[in-house]
């Protein structure tokens, strides 16, 4: 599987991924799956010329992200994966994506949305699609840099906060 | 100590320690740049000299980056500054080994550095709300104030690190100097090497550069060539 | 025609972006500064009608790197003269604020903290393991030359161009400008490393080659940092075994004949 890091960071691409992840994983690849991005040219380019030239940036929507992946094109590279929201993620899994973690970096607040750690912002709906990933299967832990610890995303999110 | 040590300390822990964040970004609040400030206003810039070069590099490779809240080398700096030199003139102490003593102690309060800047940070969380709120009443000269008020929080975090780190020293350096000193005399010069070595070593092992290790054993075994045969 | 800002509102900005961070929270980051920067435009520009639907649009989230920050600002000057002067805007602020906040964040973190920081302080260290006073001097002209010109020119060529300054970043090449300045560090630090090592070595005459092995230490602790370990227990390690083996050493010197 070519997928090294799968992350959630609402920034996408920025300085902790670049100059942290980055080489922590030794990554080639920086995949951003995100519709809104895709669709304007300007933010394409501003994104893609944040990234050094020895290293490959595909920026495309989710489904076709995932059909990329499906096609074998990143085979032969370290792919770190950036999506903008828990939504994308989901529709990622239900496209037919596989990665087995997932990490929550930066998700910001917004209205209606709670604090469960420094940089972990979530809403209900935030918390349903959580919920239906770690059904999948998948290990979802929040690590905004490599140097922090990792912790379980059960951990920030209790028992009973998800029932109300 | 003396009073008047531990209050230039606070002025230049409190002026270097807003650079970190709040204010200005000119980094004097590097501790190559602090401790000698420190350490001269005190009277010994050699001293701080000493303590930059040991302390500059160890948390250089943890970048501020996006909301990481780095350690703070600025206040293990000024407040090993002012243990080496304020306590050292009680003790009657100047030696290397003695500054090793308060850098070795200071090292681990740099962790309450850490703690009371998020702390400024998450008290701040309640500006976006409180500012939203003056501005559904237009009062934008509030929002104004309001956001320079975080000038107290960071600056109160700073102080704080500075204290702690101070009281720390004070307790700790007279309980383990006659066990520690003459151990720090004998291998001082090797930590004042050995020191800025790891923080090297931290950088390479983190440095977002593909053959680092090459160029770096390139480098050192060139240089290490030249000033053994010069 | 262009309408321009008077001189003394820009300085008074320029100033005013010196204290963005001051407010920094996990909610908005910078959203504050954001706000207080671009407060005397505002003012100029719109009047007491208009202002709070303006202001509005001037909260929120925002964060970038501080030395880039005044690019930013300065482009969203001129984005604001446009508006007040009637010509539709062809991305809202938020959408603008959004676009370029992250990418400038990449690159000053690559450029100024990942390469320029230890750049500078390998220089500078140089300097003050030779006991020079004028180190700490060193540092600050060496370190701040560049971002005090992205500060000044960023700024100014926001305001003048715009949107079309946001091409800065590939016109200048900097993420590769990044990682050059990122390998000319790696080379400076392996001078600064090789000389601290002779110095000691010299000073306790012991032969200089038993130098190269420190090389395997070195690499042996980055690889420790790469791992993951803090440095706090990296130094703590490394401390108590120098300290321990230097008493052990003693030992054995006394039981040589």
């Amino acid at each position: 599987m070519p997928i090294v890091l799968t992350r959630i960071d609402n920034r996408l691409i920025h300085g902790q991924i670049l100059e942290s992840w980055l080489p922590y994983v030794h990554a080639n690849c920086l995949v951003v799956a995100n519709d809104d991005i895709a669709g304007s040219p300007l933010k394409r380019m501003m994104m893609e010329a944040s990234v050094p030239s020895r290293i490959k940036v595909v920026i495309d929507a989710v489904p076709d992200v995932v059909a990329m992946f499906a096609r074998g094109e990143f085979e032969n590279f370290r792919v770190l994966l950036l999506f903008a929201s828990t939504s994308d993620s989901l529709g990622a899994l239900r496209f037919g994506l596989n990665f087995e973690r997932l990490n929550l970096g930066n998700l910001h607040a917004g209205s209606g949305k709670k604090q469960y750690s420094c940089t972990v912002f979530l809403d209900p709906e935030d918390i349903e699609n959580l919920e239906a990933l770690d059904a999948a299967g998948i290990d979802i832990s929040a690590r905004c840099i490599p140097a922090d610890m990792a912790r379980h995303w059960r951990r920030l999110v209790p028992e009973k906060k998800r029932e109300q | 100590m003396s009073f008047a040590d531990l209050f230039i300390g606070a002025v230049v822990a409190l002026c270097c320690g807003l650079d970190r964040t709040a204010a200005l970004q000119v980094m004097i609040s590097r501790p190559i740049v602090a401790a000698p400030l420190a350490a001269w206003l005190l009277g010994d810039v050699a001293v701080g000299l000493q303590l930059g070069l040991m302390v500059e590099l160890l948390w250089q490779a943890r970048l501020p980056v996006g909301a990481v809240v780095p350690p703070d080398d600025t206040q293990i700096a000024v407040g090993a500054t002012v243990l080496t030199l304020g306590m050292g003139a009680v003790l009657e102490q100047n030696s290397l080994a003695f500054t090793l003593l308060c850098l070795l102690i200071a090292i681990p309060f740099g962790k309450f550095g850490q703690f009371f800047d998020r702390r400024a940070r998450l008290y701040h969380g309640r500006k976006p709300s409180l500012s939203a709120k003056m501005l559904e009443n237009q009062q934008y000269r509030a929002m104004e104030h309001l956001h320079l008020r975080g000038l107290l929080s960071f600056g109160l975090a700073s102080l704080l690190t500075y204290l702690v780190i101070v009281a720390g020293g004070l307790v700790l350096v007279p309980m383990l100097a006659s066990t520690l000193l003459p151990a720090l005399e004998a291998a001082g010069h090797w930590l004042r090497l050995l020191l800025p070595l790891v923080g090297i070593a931290t950088i390479l092992g983190t440095i977002n550069v593909n053959r680092s290790l090459t160029l770096f054993g390139a480098s050192f075994g060139m240089a290490f060539l030249l000033m053994w045969l010069v | 025609m262009k309408k321009q800002m008077p001189p003394r509102v820009l300085l008074h900005v320029w100033l005013r972006l010196l204290l963005l961070q001051c407010s920094w929270n996990f909610k908005q980051l910078q959203g504050g500064g954001w706000f207080y920067a671009m407060a005397p435009v505002l003012r100029r520009l719109y009047g007491q009608k208009e202002m709070q639907q303006i202001a509005r649009e001037h909260l929120g989230y925002f964060n970038t790197h501080p030395y880039l920050a005044p690019a930013v600002v300065g482009a969203a000057i001129r984005l604001e003269i446009e508006r007040s002067q009637g010509r539709a805007p062809s991305v809202t602020m938020k959408d603008f604020k959004e676009m370029v906040a992250a990418p400038y964040a990449a690159v000053g973190d690559a450029l100024f903290w990942g390469g320029l920081r230890p750049l500078s302080a390998s220089i500078a260290l140089l300097l003050a393991a030779k006991g020079l006073v004028v180190a700490p001097l060193v540092f600050l002209i060496i370190f701040n030359a560049l971002p005090l010109w992205f500060r000044i020119y960023g700024f100014l060529n926001g305001y003048e161009q715009g949107l079309q300054s946001i091409t800065f970043l590939q016109r200048h090449k900097l993420p590769d400008l990044a990682i050059r300045t990122k390998e000319t560090a790696i080379v400076l630090l392996g001078g600064l490393a090789a000389f601290l090592v002779c110095e000691l070595f010299n000073y306790q005459h012991t032969p200089l080659w038993s130098g190269l092995l420190l090389l395997p230490l070195i690499l042996g602790c980055g690889y420790l940092a790469r791992r993951g370990f803090s440095t706090l227990l990296i130094v703590f390690l490394v401390s108590s075994l120098t300290i321990i083996g230097c008493y052990f050493a003693e030992d054995v010197v006394v039981w040589l004949p």
